[in-house]
């Protein structure tokens, strides 16, 4: 069936996977990919043919699992965001030398401008490095349309093959034409005598990465076909990617003129160094308009032959995102004169916590027992989720917000140097993501580090997904070697302010390793209902092992 | 409208106000309406509390860019005079804002709010609402969007039809009562505005 539907371009990447026939889709929750992987998990609910659609407890986890869903020769998708690759790259860039057997698409979301990350690292850059190919679209169409793509040639070369998108295009929503549905099929597992492909031992791996190297002709000749160079009359250029592309498409309807520069559009890497040959004998000059680094700016101003301009030479910000208005500007077009902006100073409207949630009364405690401790000024470490906000004015509490799972771990490293109390606050899916090989640490270092776990029972930032720590967190804790008699599970509530605030001293002035788990669920995922089922189930699970084991004398 | 260029709306409020299912209801009822149209939305932090904006581009030619230039855009819908105000230098110079008087101001340093409203009244084409009272006279909680919505229809290439059935189709998990004062709310903001100039 053929439908046109409207969708953001993360979805359409999911609706693609879904109609390309994939068997399996995991990922981990990040704006601006999560809705890539909703998108594709809703239709395979619906379609209870087999499918499986599940979150993974970090990145890496996910990716593996695609990798294992591969090996058994279905098609397999895996999301995420920019710095979850960074997560993940350890079983990226192997996978390049293993190959694959299904086709493995990796949709990895960019966010130039950082509107909700930490760095506007770019991923291309990280494909290039795995010696992997990387399409980039530019609309919502293009989204879908690259996907199947991407699918087709990650059999065609046996290798996994990236999606990149960037916010812009994620949370685009335009109209969608989608292809019939594929049923899932599988190749079935590798032959035998390929079996040692997989097995990355040295000699092994040797050979594999001279058959990855060896196939790079054969990749940029099934990319070239994606990428296309269009005559001008001028000896003026640009060279396009991503957002560049659409937002020169657009210009080039309103200023026909424009048609006369010779443009080079990149829609997927790596470049054949012959079509930037041809491009460049076209031309004096260059503008590159692409989005994050200055990949193909680098390549082209290599050369030397033109005189390239973009974010290295300044005629685009070193950093941020592309805009019409950057492009405009660039290309000499005379911007449009609109509405004066108002002289009136508008003090950002910063985000916040919901009212009523939890975290701000664990917070408040964990500020009052630090306090009372005599450590009033105390260097808290903090992590990534809605906690991160209390970074901010006027609360202040947290001191630093580097990465996943990095608060324990650098309060570990600062015990270590003789600055106690340390305290690391972190969120129970980015514990189960990235802290509990840190909390193992932590207990074997035996510093004296507090660690607060805040237990919102989900991943609130990103829509209240599923966290893999659900009703896990103490098995958690003590399994990785912290005493019984040092973990304390509190009520985030204003009634329990001082009672809170004592147990946290407590654990401040124990000498070694101790952790407190404030748990109260997301007011969000209350209002919404997200585990009223899991809640109701679970309880009568209780009920029933209780009768099932009551003994009476 | 134009042939050729890019026309666009502009979008904003406070997360939680409901600033991008306005979008994609103005994105249905555009595409109904036989144009290329796209929306762009910024999720993430700003879903808490913060201030939130979208835009909608459409056009007779086809679109590809999500975004819009400053001073590119045609119409302004503002659930919050403040955001409103943050968005003013992105309307052409004929464009109209069409905004909600109810304040939001449980954030640090929010300006002396008849200062707010002179400034939006000395913008040529604004068009303020009082949506608090409205919504009691409607007896409807949250009609703010959907009157501030029936305002700009004013200034939109649409048929009342278009609207009326994507409203309708909109709300229907809710209930026909919901769909009759969202409807009603619409007609409401619609009867607002007099003599529309540029529509």
């Amino acid at each position: 069936m053929i439908q046109s539907t409207l969708a953001l371009g993360v979805e359409a990447v999911g609706c693609a996977a879904f109609d390309a026939g994939i068997k399996g889709a995991f990922g981990y929750p990040g704006t601006p990919s999560t809705e890539g992987f909703e998108a594709v998990e809703l239709l395979i609910h619906g379609a209870r043919d087999g499918r499986v659609a599940q979150w993974a407890a970090n990145e890496k986890v996910a990716y593996d699992l695609a990798l294992g869903l591969s090996y058994t020769g279905h098609r397999a998708l895996v999301t995420m965001k920019h710095v979850g690759l960074n997560v993940a790259m350890d079983a990226f860039a192997n996978s390049a030398l293993t190959g694959v057997r299904g086709g493995l698409v990796l949709l990895v979301a960019d966010d130039p401008g950082m509107h909700s990350s930490q760095n506007e690292q770019d991923s291309r850059r990280l494909a290039e490095f795995a010696w992997l190919p990387c399409l980039e679209p530019s609309t919502v169409q293009e989204c879908y349309d690259f996907t199947f793509r991407a699918f087709e040639l990650s059999e065609a070369l046996q290798v996994p093959v990236m999606l990149r998108i960037v916010t812009r295009l994620a949370h685009c929503r335009a109209a969608l034409t989608r292809r019939a549905t594929q049923t899932p099929t599988s190749l079935g597992l590798a032959p035998e005598a390929t079996i040692q492909d997989w097995v990355l031992i040295p000699s092994n791996a040797r050979r594999r990465y001279v058959d990855l190297l060896d196939k790079q002709p054969r990749l940029m000749a099934e990319t070239t076909p994606l990428n296309r160079l269009v005559p001008g009359t001028v000896r003026r250029g640009v060279a396009l990617a991503g957002m560049g592309r659409a937002y020169f498409g657009q210009l080039l309807h309103e200023n026909p003129g424009l048609s006369a520069l010779p443009r080079l559009e990149i829609a997927a890497y790596p470049v054949d160094p012959a079509l930037e040959q041809a491009f460049l004998g076209q031309v004096d000059e260059v503008l590159v308009f692409e989005e994050d680094y200055p990949v193909l700016e680098d390549r082209l101003g290599l050369r030397g032959t033109a005189a390239v301009r973009g974010r290295l030479d300044g005629t685009l910000p070193r950093t941020g995102e592309l805009s019409p208005r950057l492009l405009k500007k660039a290309l000499g077009l005379e911007p449009p004169t609109g509405k004066a902006a108002i002289s009136l100073e508008l003090p950002v409207r910063a985000p916040r916590f919901c009212d009523g949630c939890g975290h701000v009364d664990a917070y408040g405690a964990v500020q009052q027992a630090l306090a009372n401790v005599g450590a009033g000024d105390a260097r808290v470490f903090g992590d990534i989720g809605c906690y991160t906000l209390a970074a901010q004015e006027p609360m202040a509490a947290i001191h630093a917000v580097v990465e996943m799972g990095a608060s324990i771990s650098m309060a570990v490293g600062a015990a270590l140097a003789g600055q106690t109390p340390a305290v690391a606050v972190i969120g129970d899916s980015t514990f189960g993501h990235s802290g509990l090989p840190a909390l193992l640490t932590a207990a074997d270092a035996g510093v004296n580090v507090t660690v607060v776990i805040l237990d919102n029972r989900v991943v609130g930032m990103t829509g209240q997904q599923p966290s893999q720590a659900l009703d896990q967190v103490e098995r958690m804790v003590r399994g990785m070697g912290i005493a019984e008699d040092q973990l304390q599970v509190l009520l985030p509530v204003p009634k329990q302010h001082e009672a809170n605030v004592a147990a946290m001293e407590a654990a401040l002035r124990h000498p070694g390793p101790s952790v407190v788990v404030f748990r109260r669920e997301c007011i969000q995922s209350i209002r919404r209902g997200v585990l009223k089922e899991h809640d109701r189930e679970e309880k009568a699970r209780q009920e029933m092992a209780c009768c099932g084991t009551e003994v009476r004398p | 409208m134009s042939e050729s260029r890019i026309h666009g709306i502009v979008l904003s409020g406070v997360g939680g106000q409901g600033v991008l299912s306005l979008a994609q209801i103005l994105l249905e009822a555009l595409r109904r309406s036989g144009l290329h149209a796209l929306q762009s939305e910024i999720h993430g932090m700003s879903q808490r509390g913060g201030s939130v904006h979208a835009q909608v581009c459409y056009s007779k030619v086809p679109l590809t860019s999500p975004i819009l230039d400053e001073g590119g855009a045609d119409l302004l819908i503002a659930l919050e005079p403040l955001e409103a105000l943050r968005y003013v230098s992105m309307l052409r110079m004929d464009g109209h804002l069409a905004v909600s008087e109810e304040p939001q101001m449980d954030m640090a340093g929010y300006p002396p709010l008849d200062d707010v409203y002179a400034a939006l009244k000395a913008v040529r084409g604004a068009h303020l609402v009082d949506t608090e009272d409205l919504a009691r006279r409607l007896n409807h909680r949250q009609a703010a969007g959907m009157a501030l919505l029936g305002m700009a229809s004013r200034f939109l290439p649409i048929e009342d039809g278009v609207w009326r059935e994507v409203i309708a189709q909109r709300f229907e998990a809710k209930g026909a009562r919901v769909t009759e004062k969202n409807l009603e709310a619409f007609e409401a903001g619609r009867g607002l505005i007099h003599d529309p100039v540029g529509a």
